[in-house]
């Protein structure tokens, strides 16, 4: 195996000098005492134990010993697999409009605080776009962004042509979609334009918004979401819903989604390689059920996938959920449905098997869970793994980056 | 009132303790072994000890009692009793990972549950601290076989390159 690897074009003599060097610290290491061994755990019983440590720690644990890392992989594949987690990201409102982040891991229920690498200086709102996990922040002078899942890297680019506040934005395969959000006395406000990643450029498009959406701020009344293909944006209270297609440019719509007339409130979000719309039934002050249901792309007819349980319900007495504040994310088998005015709080639901679905909710124990009242929340879902979370770790102090709360 | 069986259990050093049968059904092996009628003299356990088997014993007894009681408080009662039961292992390590191996051959779901999380907890905590002494270690190892290998090469490509 060795033969196989090239040599080493410098002095080979260097190298075991700096291999001396490595001892010597290792004998003044090894003075303090030998390093105490791994625990006697092996095979089955340690896939099971590490089935119950969070994943943050697994990335430590895979470190131990080449059998950990076989151990940790193999129980990450079979017995407790990796679950997408809910990024909530809080802006505050006043200089220098500093992000901070908590995260939601679903596998084993634990919620984090996270040291995220800031965006460089810039004075404007964050903001989220439930497709492809893209998180934004929109200026006149540029547009930063990203996509990455723990938003570790963000690119910077020139702003849009058309100036636009609160747009309709998503990341639809290599490219930024935005629509909409300008202003009727300046540009044409049913202007889209698309961002090509791999060029770098904008693109302005042929077609233009359906005038439908034109008065609609994205971020309170429309849901939007997006696969490899296609861009889909729904409005949160009527359930109509265009599509757009940035390779052909063209605008498919307006399909009427609203399964039917109780469902007051309309989310949209890929799970599972499904469109999943979920609805709040009832009223804003007395939400009376939660259902989701699968919408089949071809014919846009809506198929009930489930419904939250009636203890779930229970628990959203006595709270205002206006359309204005709902937004769902959905990264793997995962929508996420969230609350602006609640970022300590967690609802999901899980599309298993055949269209099926599980629901679950958890709740942030630190009592910092409320939103102060100079922020702003935005969420975020995405499929963080171990190579996401060694990366994270890697750009400060580990036992900083991330911490339990 | 409801007749009782005792059970034998003979641990791997000899040992034999007597449970009552509903204690001993806490096994999932046990259970099995009685079902299929292999249970009228003593239960050989050649893989526990009995000084692990003895804690098991009281583990399952105690859950046995807490279930028979019907008062709900008992369910936190018992989480404390678990606590304490487990706390005294964190001590001594060794014993741990008997219970686990031992939980783990006789398919009691609820200890091995107990010792998984208390094991699980450790690593979280990294008490185990041996991530950078042992990768460090064995990568020095990995290095010094590498920079050896180069180095007869190096040797050997020179003196083919001179000649």
């Amino acid at each position: 195996m060795y033969m196989n690897e090239p040599c080493s074009t410098t002095n080979p003599i260097k190298n075991l000098h700096k291999f001396a060097m490595k001892t010597d610290t290792e004998r003044a290491a090894q003075d303090e005492g030998p390093p105490p061994p791994p625990p006697p755990l092996f095979g089955d019983i340690l896939e099971l134990t590490l089935t119950r440590v969070p994943l943050v720690d697994l990335v430590s644990a895979s470190q131990v010993s080449r059998s950990w890392k076989r151990a940790v992989s193999s129980s990450l594949r079979h017995l407790n697999p990796i679950r997408p987690w809910l990024l909530v990201h809080s802006q505050s409102t006043r200089t220098p409009y500093a992000i901070s982040t908590r995260a939601f891991d679903p596998r084993s229920s634990v919620w984090l605080d996270i040291s995220l690498p800031q965006p460089a200086k810039h004075a404007s709102t964050l903001r989220s776009s439930s497709s492809s996990n893209l998180l934004f922040i929109l200026s006149p002078s540029k547009l930063s962004f990203s996509s990455d899942p723990l938003h570790l890297t963000w690119r910077h680019a020139a702003p849009p042509l058309v100036w636009r506040a609160d747009p309709i934005v998503a990341l639809v395969g290599h490219r930024l979609v935005v629509a909409g959000g300008a202003f009727d006395f300046d540009d044409d406000p049913l202007a889209v334009e698309t961002y090509d990643l791999r060029a770098g450029a904008w693109e302005a498009c042929g077609s233009t918004m359906p005038a439908l959406l034109k008065d609609s701020s994205a971020s309170a009344w429309l849901s939007v979401t997006a696969d490899e293909d296609k861009m889909y944006v729904t409005d949160k209270l009527s359930g109509v819903t265009h599509s757009y297609d940035p390779e052909a440019d063209a605008w498919h719509g307006p399909y009427d989604l609203r399964p039917h007339r109780d469902v007051y409130c309309c989310v949209i979000g890929f799970a599972s390689g499904r469109l999943i719309l979920v609805g709040l039934l009832g009223c804003e002050e007395n939400v009376k059920g939660v259902k989701a249901w699968e919408v089949e792309r071809g014919t846009w007819r809506a198929r009930e996938i489930g419904e939250m349980p009636p203890g779930m319900v229970r628990k959203m007495k006595g709270e205002r959920f206006c359309a204005s504040s709902m937004s769902a994310c959905g990264a793997g088998d995962f929508v996420y449905l969230n609350r602006d005015s609640d970022p300590g709080t967690a609802v999901w639901c899980e599309v298993v098997g055949g269209g099926d679905c599980r629901w679950g909710r958890a709740e942030s124990p630190a009592a910092s869970g409320g939103r102060g009242p100079a922020e702003r929340v935005v969420f975020t879902s995405s499929n963080v793994g171990m190579s996401e979370l060694k990366q994270a770790l890697a750009t400060g102090d580990p036992r900083n980056v991330i911490r339990s709360t | 009132m409801a007749s009782s069986r005792k059970i034998t259990l003979r641990s791997s050093d000899g040992e034999s303790f007597e449970v009552e049968e509903a204690v001993a059904v806490e096994s999932q092996t046990i259970k099995h072994m009685i079902e299929d009628d292999c249970a009228d003299n003593a239960i050989p356990l050649p893989n526990v000890t009995s000084k692990i088997l003895a804690k098991v014993i009281e583990y399952c007894k105690k859950h046995v009692d807490a279930s028979k009681a019907e008062d709900r408080v008992n369910d936190e009662d018992l989480k404390a009793w678990d606590a304490a039961f487990i706390k005294v292992d964190q001590v001594d390590q060794a014993t741990l990972f008997d219970l686990i191996l031992a939980a783990n051959y006789l398919n009691i779901k609820s200890l091995l549950d107990l010792t998984c999380q208390t094991v699980a907890d450790m690593i979280k905590g990294n008490l185990f601290p041996v991530r950078n002494e042992w990768l460090n270690f064995t990568f020095s190892i990995a290095n010094r076989e590498l920079v050896l290998v180069c180095l007869t090469e190096w040797v050997a490509h020179r003196r083919l390159f001179c000649s």
